[in-house]
């Protein structure tokens, strides 16, 4: 349970004392690209909560989102349109619904120990 | 399969986390941008070109002196130490110099004098200063009304006297011997100090500072009386 916080602890602090930089014209494909997998990494924890899991889809799904995230917004820039705004758009919505159920679902899941704890002593 | 799937979790964590870290770097420090125009780069170029032909021709002086100290036989290399010595003395100032340069004469401004201005001794800021933009223009040797200026020599202001070397300039008619390294420089410091608003500026105290063209062949003499060492130590340590 606590391996993968580890595991994004390991990557920011890597990230931060290596100090990679990357050039500023590409910073907001990265800025999408790292909701992009935000969003993934919700969807997963949120599926795996609902033992609807399935590896492929989620690693499928992780560099599929953010390739075309990043495509999105090259064909934004291209096109002069703000394209990446409808990609921002829809992870953020997409964001936000996976952690309002993984609440839920947790929420849930701490009544139903309580109710069985409280019958157990019952 | 529960296994696998933390393990798949952690790995994309850390690629998340990684990607996160990188944004961050990247919006905290953004990359300075060089926004110098060809013109600044070249001007900066041409300071550096102009140090390395002088570090050249230091390179090419210092090896001719090598070669004649290795081929000459021992009188010419005492002559050659003697050349050296005579002439080390000559930039601090024990023995006299000529050399192409310019003259500057400071007087009183006349129409100032018919009308009763009392007119002071110039002022040690003034000359402090005209004596820096002197140096800064490839001024080699510089005399103000007879006193040769050394390493250690003191434009200051002793009991309301402007003094050079110690000594009290209390005229107002004074000049200003200026030696450069070639005739070239001399007139080059002649355009510098006629462009520049050090005649506003004396004109300002009431004096007027007349500079003339540049020279072939000026004279400055040696320091007057002995040039103290005392806090000079003598360095044991040879080769």
């Amino acid at each position: 349970m606590w391996l993968p916080l580890l595991g994004l602890i390991l990557g920011l602090s890597l990230g931060v004392l290596t100090d990679i930089q990357i050039p500023a014209i590409y910073e907001n494909y990265l800025s999408i690209a790292v909701l992009a997998a935000l969003d993934t990494l919700f969807g997963g924890i949120r599926a795996n909560l609902q033992q609807v899991y399935d590896d492929k889809v989620f690693v499928s799904g992780f560099f599929f989102n953010i390739a075309l995230a990043a495509g999105l917004a090259f064909l934004g820039v291209h096109l002069g349109v703000d394209l990446y705004l409808a990609a921002i758009f829809a992870f953020g919505v997409r964001l936000f619904q996976n952690i309002a159920v993984i609440r839920r679902i947790l929420i849930s899941k701490w009544e139903e120990r309580h109710i069985k704890k409280d019958e157990n002593t019952v | 399969m529960k296994k696998r799937i933390v393990t798949q979790m952690t790995v994309i964590s850390f690629i998340v986390g990684l990607m996160i870290a990188v944004q961050y770097n990247t919006v905290q420090n953004p990359t300075t941008r060089d926004t110098r125009d060809i013109w600044a780069i070249r001007q900066e170029l041409s300071e550096e070109k102009e140090n390395h032909s002088k570090l050249l021709s230091e390179i090419a002086t210092y090896n001719e002196f090598i070669e004649q100290y290795k081929d000459d036989d021992t009188q010419s290399q005492a002559a050659l130490l003697n050349k050296t010595v005579d002439d080390l003395k000559r930039e601090i100032g024990l023995l006299p110099v000529n050399g192409p340069g310019l003259v500057l004469d400071i007087s009183p401004a006349m129409e100032l004098v018919q009308f009763g201005y009392e007119i002071e001794p110039i002022a040690p800021d003034l000359l402090i200063r005209l004596v820096n933009e002197i140096y800064r223009y490839n001024g080699l040797y510089i005399e103000i009304a007879g006193q040769r200026l050394t390493h250690r020599s003191a434009i200051r202001d002793i009991n309301g006297a402007t003094t050079v070397n110690g000594v009290a300039i209390d005229e107002t008619d004074i000049n200003i011997k200026i030696i450069t390294e070639t005739f070239e420089k001399a007139e080059k410091l002649y355009g510098y100090l006629y462009a520049s608003t050090f005649r506003d500026d004396f004109y300002l105290d009431n004096l007027n500072l007349r500079i003339n063209g540049a020279q072939k062949n000026i004279k400055i003499a040696e320091v007057d009386g002995p040039l103290s060492t005392d806090y000079l130590v003598e360095n044991n340590e040879g080769d």
